[in-house]
């Protein structure tokens, strides 16, 4: 009696729900139980199951399902799939989902069947169910399924079919050609089914594996490889896709990250979290560990404010300047993992682009017409390490006079920026000619800007082109002084005085900003470089220049701050040597080779320069001093002009000696003594120098005179001090500057010598090594 | 431990599914009762870990004496590690087959025998037992004449009680073995499922022997008479025999296992028994 009243209620509520269909009876809703919905198992056996509608996929080629009356597995008819060929103008793929408006409840069952076939072997890309073209909440996929000519029954394991309480989506699927090329498939007899014959389910989160992350607070990233590999009748695992619904997630640490019910994790603060999931009762496979590092380390000041005036400027992004109109500032192209944020620095607007790997900026709605100016400026920031070879690299792309991308007339040019203009945590001008753009042929219709490299967090600000044709300097308006050393000694790079080096590149790509040119000065051509970060030269060849001493240059510079030549052997080895800057017209320096210490000499390949402004530079060579292994001086040292009133001479041919002078007194030493006529001038030579002293005939009162005055060539002694000396012995050494490059000349101001008594002077001595040329050593006023 | 077990067979419900698939003959289904009073029993009951209990045990190591897969191509190497043979800790036996490198074989597992140990000629033989899974994987609970060192296979006879192919998860298979009926050509027949599977959970395997006739059962369904009108050649079943339990992977019978094949895979056997007829 009882069960009969049951089924009397049953039976009740589903006239009701019936009535409430058909007549739309006004009720109120409290007074009835939980609607049941259909359990129907059939989706198309011969024909559409109850209910059931198909809409094709966008993009897809719309009349690819059809239903066949001839070929059919079982019954009266089949679903048949004609999947076009590549290229077909209706649609590129066949593709479309089987849904009903009313749900079902599919809990009784464990699996959704099919029987299918193909025209030839092939690969379905996706079939599935839960797709009902709204949330798709219970979707379940089956990737790669093989066909082949025969018949053959596949399933569809439901992962947990007490989810599935009002299920509309009954069946979706999605195919390409095969290999460019379209085919037939016929599925027939889908239904679900309680099989109980599939075991052995296995859910898995992160595809099963323990994945680490990191990440910052504020992130959202989701939890991903949602998979469950069940046993199928035959023995064999399926994986099937798994909507996140199906699973409950967890988070190990709640404080450090949450994840929400369809698998987000979103960071809430700096630490370590795991995320773990259930289908079910089973637990998943897999994790992700969260490791948050917390807030985002930004830049703490804001970039240095633009200068330039804004009627030269078109900006994209400044809070200097009034910026265009830019469509987007992430294009989010394939493969761009690229996120960005706006955000504020000190009050300073600032873009930020995390997981940069590259972006797009495009204005293309609006192009910018650049061809009155002439550089491009963005300054950036960024955390990470920017040692070489970390680049950072922007590209322009102009789209034409057509104005539209791919038209055929489109022109771009990446330049790539390295260290030392990249740096790590501060801010950084990349201020680059636009000519330097050199594949960028037009830059009439700019329409897009691409950033990309290796560093995956920047921080971006004053993204602007601009006109700077008045900042560059006058240059120099006469040539640089013209050498005078004998071609024999010299390996010459950039000199019309000499044959250079052949091959050499004065303007390789290195990312520099630095613009190249070879002007002349009163005919002598030079080597300018305008708006200088960077500048390197690489040899068509690699240089010994082990038998050079040093290296030559004559350069002029009115706006430079700093400026350091660099010789670059492979490694690479580099050393620099600072100039000083800016010059009082042109400066010439000779540097010891040994300055360069630790560069192979033997393998030079480049050389640099680094700075700031423009440098004109000239008559760039190495050179040897002396000549041949004579180490001798081929001309007499320069003829003093000094008043003879005002000389107490030494050792001179122009003045008359303090007479009785020892030479060579027997202090012990090793140095070999000689006079030698050089150019018809007698000059005194030490070789094999340890100390030397000479013995004056008679003290001198030195006290009315200012300097002391040397001439000395040496070609390879590496240390030379000269002494005067009064009794005591009080002594004072003075350091000269070897080797020397010909003869140098020195007056030393005799104040250096304190505490040596001047009004009784009665040796000198010098001290060092080497073969040293000397001549008039004289005292003057 | 002595009792008198009491088992009824009752099998017609279940032809009634069986006969679609199987189709289920009269002679199989005839309703026997017998009192049976246990003779000797293994419920491997002890610490995880531990080797088979070496009273009721002993082991097949290696590929068989023709070097052969125990002439049936068979993949593993059998060991007596307890990696592939011990106790589970929860009362079970497990024999697990491994996926490695072994003395040349790519796997191992195990395979145990009561040979000089316990054998018997008629009566109840059932293990309770949940079976691996996936293709290649070959189990089985099985007998063999005790003469066999003399009269050599087939001539001694075997009795397969349940043998089971991984790759067909709902169907077992009950054999015998004889001269002239041996090998493909044995008398065979199988038992199946048609919404459930032999390794989701444990089921009895059993068969009931005596002098011209034995029955095979699963659960408390006869499936399978053989008698000698059966057999093709002589009736070699009224001598003792002795009790095998192995895991084989790949061999004739059962195919190579797939990349898809998960290892490793493990038999629990719940218990050993038999049983001898009394009044």
């Amino acid at each position: 009696m009882k069960k009969y009243n049951q089924n009397y209620s049953a039976i009740t509520i589903l006239i009701v729900l019936a009535l409430l269909t058909f007549f739309s009876c006004k009720r109120d809703i409290d007074d009835l139980k939980p609607a049941t919905f259909p359990t129907t198992a059939e989706v198309f056996i011969d024909g559409f199951s109850e209910g059931l509608a198909y809409a094709a996929f966008g993009g897809s080629k719309v009349t690819a399902f059809d239903v066949d009356t001839d070929v059919k597995y079982q019954g009266t008819a089949s679903m048949v799939f004609a999947v076009p060929d590549a290229g077909d103008p209706a649609g590129a793929y066949a593709g479309g989902a089987y849904y009903t408006t009313v749900g079902r409840d599919l809990t009784g069952y464990d699996a959704l069947t099919f029987w299918a076939k193909a025209s030839k072997s092939a690969t379905l890309d996706i079939v599935g169910f839960g797709n009902d073209l709204e949330e798709s909440k219970y979707q379940v996929t089956l990737q790669n399924v093989a066909l082949n000519t025969n018949w053959k029954k596949y399933i569809i394991p439901i992962p947990d079919p007490s989810k599935l309480t009002q299920e509309r989506g009954m069946f979706f699927y999605s195919e390409g050609p095969e290999n460019g090329l379209g085919y037939t498939f016929w599925i027939d007899e889908m239904k679900f089914e309680k099989l109980g014959t599939l075991a052995h389910p296995r859910p898995a989160i992160m595809e099963g594996q323990d994945q680490v992350v990191s990440a910052e607070t504020g992130q959202q990233l989701p939890v991903t490889g949602l998979i469950e590999t069940f046993n199928l009748p035959t023995g064999v695992d399926q994986t099937i896709g798994v909507a996140p619904a199906y699973f409950t997630f967890s988070s190990s640490e709640t404080s450090i990250a949450t994840v929400s019910s369809s698998g987000i994790v979103s960071v809430i603060d700096a630490g370590s979290s795991v995320i773990t999931a259930k289908l079910g009762d089973l637990d998943a496979a897999g994790s992700l560990t969260i490791q948050s590092a917390g807030q985002a380390v930004g830049p703490q000041s804001p970039a240095p404010t633009p200068t330039v005036s804004p009627d030269s400027v078109i900006s994209l992004f400044s809070n200097a300047y009034n910026n265009v109109p830019v469509d987007t500032w992430n294009t989010r192209w394939q493969f761009s993992t690229a996120e960005d944020f706006d955000l504020q620095i000190v009050g300073d607007d600032v873009k930020r682009y995390r997981d940069l790997n590259f972006v797009g900026i495009e204005f293309s709605s609006q192009t910018i017409n650049a061809t009155a100016m002439t550089h491009f400026h963005i300054d950036i920031w960024t955390p990470d390490p920017t040692d070489p070879p970390a680049a950072f690299k922007v590209l322009l792309v102009d789209f034409g006079a057509n104005g539209t991308f791919d038209g055929g007339d489109d022109s771009s040019h990446e330049l790539s920026f390295t260290r030392p203009l990249l740096q790590t945590g501060q801010w950084v001008s990349i201020d680059v000619p636009l000519a330097n753009f050199t594949g960028l042929v037009n830059r009439a219709h700019l329409a897009q800007l691409v950033l990309s490299g290796d560093l995956p967090n920047v921080y971006i600000d004053n993204v602007y082109f601009y006109n700077g044709g008045n900042v560059v300097s006058t240059g120099p308006t006469t040539a640089a002084p013209n050498p005078t050393r004998n071609p024999a000694d010299v390996i010459s790079i950039f000199s019309d005085a000499y044959t250079n080096v052949a091959g050499t590149d004065f303007n390789p790509d290195w990312g520099q900003a630095t613009v190249v040119s070879q002007p002349s000065i009163q005919g002598n051509k030079v080597l300018l470089y305008s708006g200088l970060n960077y500048q390197g030269t690489q040899f068509a060849s690699n240089l010994n220049v082990t038998t050079m001493t040093h290296l030559h240059l004559d350069y002029w510079t009115s706006n430079s701050s700093g400026l350091n030549v660099f010789l670059i052997s492979p490694g690479p080895t580099e050393t620099p040597v600072a100039l000083n800057v800016p010059t009082n017209g042109w400066a010439s320096i000779d540097i010891p080779l040994s300055s360069f210490s630790p560069v192979d000499l033997a393998d030079l390949i480049q050389f640099k320069f680094d700075g700031s402004g423009d440098i004109y530079l000239d008559n760039i060579y190495f050179y040897k001093t002396g000549g041949g292994g004579g180490n001798t001086p081929t001309t007499a040292a320069p003829t003093p002009t000094f008043s003879a009133a005002n000389v107490i001479s030494i050792f001179s041919d122009a003045y008359t000696n303090v007479a009785g002078t020892n030479l060579n007194p027997g202090w012990g030493q090793a140095t070999l003594v000689t006079e030698q006529m050089i150019a018809g001038n007698n000059t005194l030579v030490y070789t094999g120098l340890n100390y030397q002293g000479i013995e004056l005939g008679s003290s001198q009162n030195v006290s009315g005179m200012t300097h002391l005055h040397l001439d000395f060539w040496t070609a390879n002694s590496t240390e030379l001090k000269v002494f005067i000396i009064s009794p005591g012995p009080v002594e004072t050494p003075y350091n000269l500057t070897v080797p020397t490059s010909g003869w140098s000349s020195i007056d030393i101001p005799l104040s250096e010598f304190a505490p040596v008594d001047l009004t009784d002077v009665f040796q000198f001595k010098f001290e060092g090594n080497g073969k040293i040329y000397l001549d008039n050593i004289l005292f003057h006023n | 431990m002595k009792g008198n077990y009491s088992i009824l067979a009752v099998t017609a419900l279940f032809c009634a599914a069986l006969l679609t698939v199987w189709g289920c003959q009269d002679d199989d289904s005839a309703i026997v009762k017998r009192n049976w009073q246990l003779v000797w029993e293994d419920n491997f009951d002890g610490p995880a870990g531990q080797s088979p209990d070496a009273a009721n045990w002993t082991f097949d190591i290696g590929v068989g004496p023709g070097n052969d897969g125990w002439g049936n191509a068979e993949l593993q190497y059998y060991t007596d590690r307890p990696e592939n043979v011990s106790l589970d800790g929860d009362g079970n036996l497990a024999i697990i087959s491994r996926r490695e490198s072994y003395s040349g074989r790519p796997f191992t597992s195990a395979r145990i025998k009561t040979q000089g140990i316990f054998e018997q000629a008629y009566g109840r033989f059932e293990a309770r037992i949940k079976m691996p899974w996936g293709p290649g994987i070959w189990p089985a609970f099985w007998l063999l004449g005790a003469n066999i060192e003399e009269v050599p296979w087939p001539q001694c006879g075997e009795i397969d009680i349940m043998e089971y192919r991984g790759q067909e998860p709902n169907l077992i298979h009950g054999s015998v073995h004889g001269p002239g009926y041996s090998g493909g050509a044995a008398v065979t027949k199988s038992f199946g499922f048609t919404n459930d599977r032999f390794d989701v959970d444990f089921h009895l395997f059993a068969i009931e022997w005596g002098p011209g006739y034995i029955d095979y059962f699963v659960d408390d369904t006869l499936y399978q008479r053989i008698t000698p009108d059966d057999v093709s050649g002589e009736w070699v079943y009224d001598h003792p025999f002795f009790i095998i339990l192995n895991v084989a992977v790949g061999g004739n019978y059962v195919g190579f296992p797939t990349d898809q094949t998960n290892f490793p895979q493990t038999m629990l056997v719940d218990w050993v028994r038999v049983f001898r007829e009394t009044n």
